[in-house]
């Protein structure tokens, strides 16, 4: 008996599921033709439309002609006037993530035994409520693909909390990864392996690039694996990453030494000097940064010594010096000692 | 026309026999390694020419280290003899030479800013991670060869079955580079 409602239901899902698989393909193709309009105006070819929310109308800023008029806003129909009242009124929940392996869609029944007027429920259905929140906890993570991902997405969100990243990071991070799991290439590869490989991507998609050292730190992987695995899933994933600057190291260097923005700046421009006169080819981009800095904070007065900026740059004091003199002898910069 | 690469290796593989008899020869020939569980093939290296074989027991030979294909000839033909004068019967004096590898290098005798080549080059057939390795990683599709590009200017061409094929990969390289100004 019980079989039979499953099959039943099972056909009735597949039927929804092929339902919803057609009304989407039509749905994008009638998207499509209508992207072609809400984003160029077919008059001037301009890309430049205002919304103006007064009047509901689409214009085009350009030659003003009125694209559409009369569209449909897509806020809330209440108004608040205080953070309360908005929560009490809104009924959305938290904004989709991908960081969560259901991408933060699936619900689960309140712990707290009333029911939606307030009342408390009866004993009876306390047990039944009880075991329906054990298995709707039970159903979140169905199959092994699921787990392993809810493992590695657990692994990005411990390895990014460790660096301190910001949430879009995180976000960045989780769809190469999300990436990475649908072409298949986590086969024959440690989970953690890749998830590392697809922090230190985000970190440089997002311009606050990390350095593999600091990535080893945190994660289970060496330091080579690392960049073994993340040749490897770039290359497949066909991520066009440029190589990391060296500007892009200086805020975080800076602050790690407690150094006065004046002296970011000035380390900023001997970069951008080395980057014009082409001396930072085949470097790697933390020794010249450091080394920039070092120089900088020697200008500015407030000096640290070789192994305070090494250290917080993960480089040796040998690099600094090398790369110091090779600065301070193209860019003319005297260094008192 | 001058030739603007010096081969550094080139790696050939052959058949000398139908069988070897590993332990056999590291007996009989003086300066052969074998460890059985480290590799399975026995290592031979050879004075002058300089060179290293690897030998194996369903009789195929590979063989690195020379500078260049005729050295590969002379090199294989001279192990034959010698292998034929240990008292294997079955060696053939005069094999088929499999070049599988060569690697080149080659100077362009200016320097270079690999930032702009990476651009330039396009991001999906480069490799270029400075924190990782100095060189640019150039991979050509046809001739299939991988050129590694250094800010001194020097080339290192590896992947080539001839030494004509590594020529052309350099040639490549110029002919891209001077199109995009950069040389």
């Amino acid at each position: 008996m019980e079989e039979i409602e499953k099959i039943r239901e099972i056909e009735r899902t597949e039927a929804e599921k092929l339902k919803e698989r057609t009304r989407l393909k039509r749905e994008k193709e009638k998207v499509d033709e209508f992207e072609k309009f809400t984003v160029e105006c077919p008059e001037c070819g301009s890309h430049t439309l205002v919304r103006d929310y007064e009047r509901a109308e689409l214009v085009c800023s350009d030659c003003g002609l009125v694209i559409d008029e009369n569209f449909i806003d897509q806020g809330p129909e209440w108004r608040a006037f205080d953070h309360d009242q908005r929560m009490k009124r809104s009924r959305v929940g938290a904004p989709m993530t991908y960081t969560i392996h259901d991408k933060g869609l699936s619900t689960m029944i309140d712990w707290r035994n009333r029911d939606s007027y307030g009342k408390t429920i009866s004993s009876k259905n306390r047990a039944q409520l009880y075991r329906l929140r054990k298995w709707q906890r039970r159903i979140r993570v169905s199959n092994a693909t699921e787990r392993n991902l809810a493992f590695a997405l657990s692994e990005l969100d411990r390895m990014a909390s460790a660096l301190g990243l910001s949430r879009n990071v995180r976000e960045t991070a989780a769809v190469v990864y999300r990436k990475a799991v649908d072409k298949n290439l986590i086969r024959g590869r440690s989970i953690e392996g890749v998830a590392a490989a697809a922090l230190y991507a985000a970190c440089r998609q997002c311009n606050v690039p990390r350095t593999l050292d600091e990535i080893a730190e945190v994660s289970r992987v060496s330091r080579k694996e690392i960049g073994r695995t993340y040749r490897f899933v770039s290359r497949e994933l066909a991520l066009k990453l440029m190589p990391t600057s060296p500007i892009d190291y200086i805020p975080r260097f800076c602050s790690g030494l407690n150094l006065k923005g004046e002296v970011q700046a000035k380390g900023i421009e001997i970069l951008r000097q080395a980057a014009e006169k082409e001396l930072t080819s085949g470097r790697g981009p933390t020794g010249v940064a450091a080394a920039a800095i070092y120089i900088a904070s020697i200008l500015c007065g407030d000096r640290r010594t070789q192994r305070e900026v090494a250290d917080v740059a993960g480089v040796t004091e040998v690099t600094i010096r090398n790369r110091y003199k090779e600065l301070a002898e193209e860019l003319d910069i005297e260094i008192i000692l | 026309m001058e030739s603007t690469i010096n081969i550094e290796n080139v790696v050939a593989s052959t058949k000398l026999a139908e069988e070897f008899d590993l332990h056999k020869i590291e007996a009989e020939l003086e300066g052969a390694e074998y460890n059985k569980e480290k590799f399975p093939g026995l290592v031979y290296r050879v004075k002058s020419p300089r060179a290293a074989f690897l030998i194996f027991t369903s009789g195929k030979v590979v063989c690195t280290g020379a500078k260049n294909v005729d050295d590969v000839r002379t090199v294989i033909t001279n192990m034959a003899q010698t292998l034929k004068s240990i008292g294997f019967e079955n060696i053939d004096l005069e094999p088929e030479i499999h070049v599988q590898n060569i690697v080149a290098s080659a100077d362009l005798k200016t320097d270079l800013n690999l930032n702009a080549i990476a651009l330039g080059l396009g991001l999906e057939n480069i490799e270029y991670e400075p924190e990782q390795f100095p060189g640019l990683v150039y991979r050509i599709k046809q001739p299939k060869v991988v050129v590694l590009i250094f800010s001194s200017g020097k080339l290192v061409v590896t992947g080539g079955k001839s030494p004509e094929e590594c020529e052309e990969g350099v040639r490549i390289v110029r002919e891209q580079l001077e199109n995009m100004g950069l040389l």
